[in-house]
């Protein structure tokens, strides 16, 4: 048995031993410790260094707060984890825990010297150390920032934990399982109510269980809390322990993180670590209870120094005495009790210092019949000892005049400076809060969700207040869901109620310069920082929070900013709302990457769309690019070929023979109605109504501002039927701008539009042999030149599949695309493969059809245009239906910015030396001798090696490019100018004879 | 690729959700106005449901209403050319758009005590407030989807061809985390 333990007390179970390492030395806790409850119970405090001075910390706190008491956890190899908090963290068998934030080891560390060289490193330091001279900053101070900064040790490996989500939805939640909180389910799960009640804890009982003294409707606390909870469970509440409810978002969305496996000793198969919960809540009850303030004075971070009511708890849920010898300062009642539980185990409790010069009677009643010395008005000026606190200065205050000093042996200082309302949920709905002058501490006040706040959390104290406003909550939270409930008035015997005073510093008579009094204790800021900002001009809490650090530890302030505020409010010589109170953000606590990320990682990071046909083209060793969401084959190299061989061999096959190319990605609208023709003459900027059935147009699509926004070929399937095609990136976007103006401008239209991308696999052949390979394999077309002219389009059947078949080239070869249902795409592909084989047929990939279309200066949408291109600038000006009377963009075509000279066109380049390849998004300059900055005059859009032509080629736009034919222009790149000629875009077969097949 | 995990029921039979990939059906978007209900109505065998989520049967026959003028079908794959030809029958009579969207998506069966569960780790819908026999358009994860809850324990969900081995996977990975009980 542990020495500081106490037989048969608390809530963990005496009988089950759990052994734990820490620093690597072996130990032994029970299970239900935490980390922290287990060393406690071992007498030891010194768990962690601070951040700044590397001053030693014990755990200031029992709960999620905790600022000091921060380790590494591990349970193989990438399960490693900084920051961990060791008064969370629960103990396993086997649980290996390192201290952090220290050189050497946590008794001797290095790192100390830090804390000597103290008057160095006031607030804002690095600000003005690190300023200059400016050259050192990349060098020297950036780095050695760096290394310094950061706290734990990063783990280096992938994470192997699974990290799950759900969505939930619930009449109630209720967060926070104290006394409020279980009463305000009680109420109106009783009522009828869907409700969900989350604790962050791994048991729910919130304040009840430390105060086991407590009576509640006739029975002790912990039977009452029995109870309740098998009356929530009958009731069908959801109760979640260890859920922290991390964030309160939009409309009643609260984000919750449940972890799940920590606490195990193995980890069942396929168990996530954690899960998000993402839950919509009709009403919210708010439910979170108090945080304990420490008191503000020299030394009060050493360890041994902790909250009152964190040795409360870990006597009464841990069964763990956190010292021999306490002593208690405070300016809360609620410390007495702490003093008077602890001194029934068997802690000596040398003394109560408290500030007020007049605390309850009873109080000190109690005090006197329990023999414990009571200190009234009386203030602490400092603490000694090395790694644990071993004694306290306590002076007396009279009319602001400090006394005589005493000091008072001791092994654990237990403060309290009263309680401060948890409202991060509560702010996080950007609700407002009210300054109470009369408790000295911010209220919930206006509110924005539908949210009630229950108890503690709204500054109310005592089981009997928090029962019956938890109650009423409850009651409140069911009539508004439509319920009909009424709160019960819960009877209390041996009610803890009380109040307290705030403060600032506690008064001193020491230096001011030589007072080292901490507020955030993880960041090492003392009150003198705060003041110092003040000093310095800092007159918002928010920038002296940036400029000190104060609140920005992994407790985000839990600790320290309402101290901070106090201190500023102080000097600043202003009430404390009107310098301000700190936003709160989520999340309420630290949460892992894993718990955001949730399934998004490995193959289910993000949607990865593949063809029908990508099997085939991963069977024939594809190389893979991203296009959108969809995984496209690039190129498909043979027998070790790098990329440009590939592509080149692929566009010469494709050239003088067959190529075949998976063109299922293309975006697919069919529309459909007695008003097709006029909602296509509506939207596109070519004329349609001239189109017979069974032929196809390439047609233009701009925005509102004139500007090229997708392009396509479009096939007239019948009078009132389109089979529209789009870019594959484009396809989404332009059928919710279809949707819009048909919607919004155009509803008197009988049109319909339908997305049928993904009913379709498209297979594209391009080539001389083209019709070779398809001829016999199509019934139901004739495939002649003169019935199926270029521009075409006829339903058929193609290798005995209903097909749509276009003739269309996108290469400049005889081509045809063949849409076919898409579960037949892969057999179509292998169909063709098979015919295409006598006539050398050759897949290729994007790379391929991209270089082809280049060579006949074919744009793609979003490379050769940048939504600043108007079809003129493109050449594109021929697909304007002149004498239509309106169409998307139309107007704007008009505009004089539009119309005026010296814009830039889409123009070919030819780089004199025909082995040199421009660089994609390259500028341009005409005179390369011009004085710098040169006037930049385009960029190069588009850049191949071209296999057909045995030289590199390029589209650039350039201002007034189509006046320069013929002209050098220069592209400054990094080994020098490149000189390139204006040419026209069209590089091959620029009268199109080779699709007069 | 697909996920398709169809079990031995006898060896599954402790299991509390299965994921099963359903062979292809008949699928078609019908668009029609108020004015060319009935008529499509007539044409299909069914009257067209008024309200967003309700479903009509007709024997095999389902029809979703998804929109004010838009339906969903899904019919044995033996009756596509008999559908397509009703529409046509109508067309001059009440004007509307019938496309065939029979391999646009494919569907997923889930079903047993967990299978609402199963579907929360994606959807954010109240699957407790859609009730047996109705249907809605809503998203899994990032995808699109149609879901049709056709009993207490039983869903189906309509998904994008190319979008399903995702929707496949998360679904796989919740019916792991199922299987161990946390």
């Amino acid at each position: 048995m542990s020495r500081f333990r106490l037989p048969g007390k608390g809530r963990v179970n005496h009988a089950e031993t759990v052994r734990f390492s820490f620093d690597g030395k072996a130990y032994e806790g029970l299970r239900g410790d935490t980390v922290a409850s287990a060393l406690l119970a071992h007498g030891i405090h010194l768990m962690g260094r601070s951040f700044k001075y590397h001053r030693p910390r014990g755990p200031v706190t029992a709960d999620s707060a905790e600022p000091n008491a921060l380790i590494g956890t591990s349970r193989g190899p990438g399960r490693f984890e900084p920051n961990t908090r060791a008064t969370v963290q629960e103990l396993r068998q086997g649980l290996e825990c390192e201290s952090q934030n220290r050189l050497g080891s946590l008794a001797f560390d290095l790192g100390a010297v830090n804390d000597a060289l103290h008057p160095l490193f006031p607030a804002g330091f690095y600000y003005k150390t690190f300023m200059w001279p400016r050259s050192f900053w990349d060098r020297l101070y950036e780095p050695i920032i760096r290394r310094a900064a950061g706290l734990g040790r990063a783990p280096s490996e992938v994470d192997p934990d699974i990290y799950a989500s759900r969505y939930l939805h619930t009449d109630l939640l209720v967060v926070g399982a104290g006394p409020s909180g279980l009463m305000a389910a009680l109420v109106a799960a009783r009522a009828g109510a869907r409700v969900t009640l989350v604790d962050e804890n791994p048991e729910m009982g919130g304040a009840i269980l430390s105060d086991p003294g407590v009576g509640i409707d006739g029975q002790p606390a912990w039977d009452w809390l029995a109870q309740t909870l098998e009356e929530l469970a009958s009731l069908g509440v959801r109760l979640m322990t260890r859920t922290t409810a991390i964030g309160y978002y939009h409309q009643n969305m609260i984000g919750l993180c449940e972890k799940i496996t920590d606490h195990l000793d193995t980890i069942p198969d396929g168990a996530p670590r954690e899960r998000m919960w993402r839950v919509r809540a009709t009403r919210v009850v708010l439910a979170q209870g108090a945080l304990e303030k420490p008191l503000v004075f020299h030394g009060n971070d050493r360890p041994g120094v902790m909250l009152a009511g964190a040795a409360q708890s870990y006597l009464h849920r841990w069964g763990v005495r956190v010292g021999d010898r306490a002593v208690i300062v405070t300016s809360h009642d609620s410390a007495y009790f702490t003093a008077f539980d602890l001194a029934e185990a068997g802690t000596k409790v040398v003394a109560i210092i408290d500030t007020r010069e007049a605390p309850p009677e009873a109080l000190r009643a109690e005090a006197r019949a329990r023999g414990i010395e009571l200190l009234a008005g009386h203030t602490v000026t400092g603490t000694k000892g090395r790694l644990r606190v071993a004694s306290v200065t306590v002076n007396p205050v009279e009319a602001g005049r400090i006394g005589d000093p005493r000091m008072l042996h001791c092994d654990c200082l237990l403060m309290s400076g009263g309680w401060t309302p948890s409202l991060h949920l509560f702010s996080h709905t950007k609700a407002s809060l009210a300054w109470d002058e009369q408790s000295r501490t911010f209220l919930p006040g206006r509110m924005t969700e539908e949210c009630h706040i229950a108890g503690a959390g709204r500054g109310l104290w005592g089981y009997l207040d928090a029962l019956s406003d938890g109650a009423e909550a409850g009651a409140a939270a069911a009539r508004a869901l439509g319920q009909e409930a009424e709160a019960p008035t819960p009877a209390v015997a041996h009610d803890r109620a009380g109040t307290g005073e705030s403060h600032k510093e506690l008064p001193t008579d020491r230096t001011s310069s030589r007072v080292r009094a901490f507020i955030d204790f993880q960041n090492d800021v003392t009150a003198k920082d705060i003041r110092l900002a003040v000093r310095e001009g800092m007159r918002s809490i928010e920038h002296v929070k940036r400029y000190t650090t104060n609140g920005m530890a992994t407790d985000q302030g839990k600790m320290s900013s309402i101290n901070g505020l106090m201190i500023a409010a102080d000097a600043v010589g202003k009430a404390p709302p009107e310098v301000g109170l700190t936003t709160f953000r989520p999340p309420y606590t630290p949460t892992t990457f894993g718990a955001f990320a949730g399934y998004h990682k490995g193959a289910t990071f993000e949607v990865t769309r593949a063809t029908p046909i990508d099997g085939w083209a991963e069977e024939n060793g594809a190389v893979y690019e991203p296009v959108s969401l969809w995984r496209r084959a690039w190129y498909f190299p043979q027998g070790g070929e790098d990329m440009d061989r590939a592509v080149a061999r692929e566009c010469r096959a494709t050239r003088e023979g067959v190529g075949i190319f998976d063109a299922s990605t293309l975006g697919k609208i069919e529309v459909a109605g007695p008003d097709a023709v006029e909602f296509m003459n509506r939207m596109y900027t070519n004329p349609w109504t001239k189109l017979a059935p069974g032929r196809c147009r390439y047609g233009v699509l701009l925005g509102e501002d004139g500007y090229i926004r997708d392009d396509g070929v479009i096939g007239r399937l019948g009078p009132d039927l389109f089979h529209v095609t789009t870019t594959t990136g484009g396809a989404a976007r332009v059928l919710n701008m279809m949707e819009d103006y048909l919607q919004t401008e155009w509803p008197d239209l009988d049109v319909w539009l339908t997305s049928t991308t993904e009913q379709w696999a498209t297979v594209a052949l391009n080539g001389p042999k083209a019709r070779k390979v398809l001829e016999g394999l199509v019934e139901g077309a004739d495939m002649s030149a003169e019935a199926m002219p270029h521009m075409s389009v006829a339903e058929c059947r193609v290798a005995g599949f209903k097909a749509r078949l276009f003739r269309l080239s996108f290469t400049g070869e005889l081509g045809f695309e063949i849409n076919v249902p898409a579960r037949h795409g892969r057999a179509l592909w292998e169909a063709l493969m098979q015919a295409g084989q006598p006539h050398g047929i050759c897949a290729y990939g994007t790379e391929t059809m991209h270089v082809l279309r280049a060579e006949k200066g074919f744009i793609i949408i979003g490379q050769d245009t940048d939504g600043t291109v108007a079809p003129e600038d493109a050449g594109l000006g021929w697909a304007i239906g002149k004498k239509k009377p309106d169409f998307v963009g139309k107007r704007s075509l008009a505009r004089p910015d539009l119309v005026a000279e010296g814009r830039k066109q889409l123009v070919g380049l030819l780089t004199e030396d025909g082995h040199v390849k421009l660089e994609e998004g390259a500028q341009i300059v005409f005179d390369p001798d011009q004085p710098k900055p040169m006037k930049m005059v385009g960029h190069v859009t588009s850049s191949y090696h071209s296999a057909t032509l045995g030289r590199s080629i390029a589209m650039a736009l350039i201002e007034g490019g189509r006046d320069r034919m013929g002209e050098t222009v220069h592209v400054p790149m990094p080994d020098g100018v490149v000189r390139a000629k204006v040419t026209s875009t069209a590089f091959y077969d620029p009268d199109g004879d080779r699709l007069k097949l | 690729m697909m996920t398709s995990q169809t079990h031995d029921f006898a060896a599954d039979a402790g299991a509390r959700v299965r994921v099963e990939a359903l062979a292809p059906v008949a699928r078609f978007s019908l668009r029609v106005r108020q004015q060319g209900r009935a008529a499509l109505g007539r044409a299909l065998g069914l009257d067209l449901p008024e309200r967003v989520g309700e479903v009509a049967r007709a024997g095999e026959r389902a029809v979703l209403c998804l929109g004010p003028d838009e339906w969903l079908i899904h019919a044995p794959e033996a009756e596509t050319d008999a559908i397509a030809a009703a529409g046509a029958e109508v067309y001059a009579e009440a004007p509307h758009a019938l496309v065939e969207l029979s391999d646009r998506e494919v569907s997923f069966a889930i079903t047993g005590p967990a299978a609402a569960e199963l579907l929360s780790i994606g959807c954010p819908r109240d699957l407790g407030r859609l009730a047996p026999g109705r249907a809605v358009r809503t998203v899994f994860d990032s995808a699109q989807v149609v879901l049709w809850r056709d009993g207490a324990e039983a869903f189906r969900v309509d998904v994008w061809r190319s979008f399903a081995p995702h929707v496949g996977a998360l679904l796989d990975a919740g019916r792991a985390e199922i299987a161990a009980g946390l």
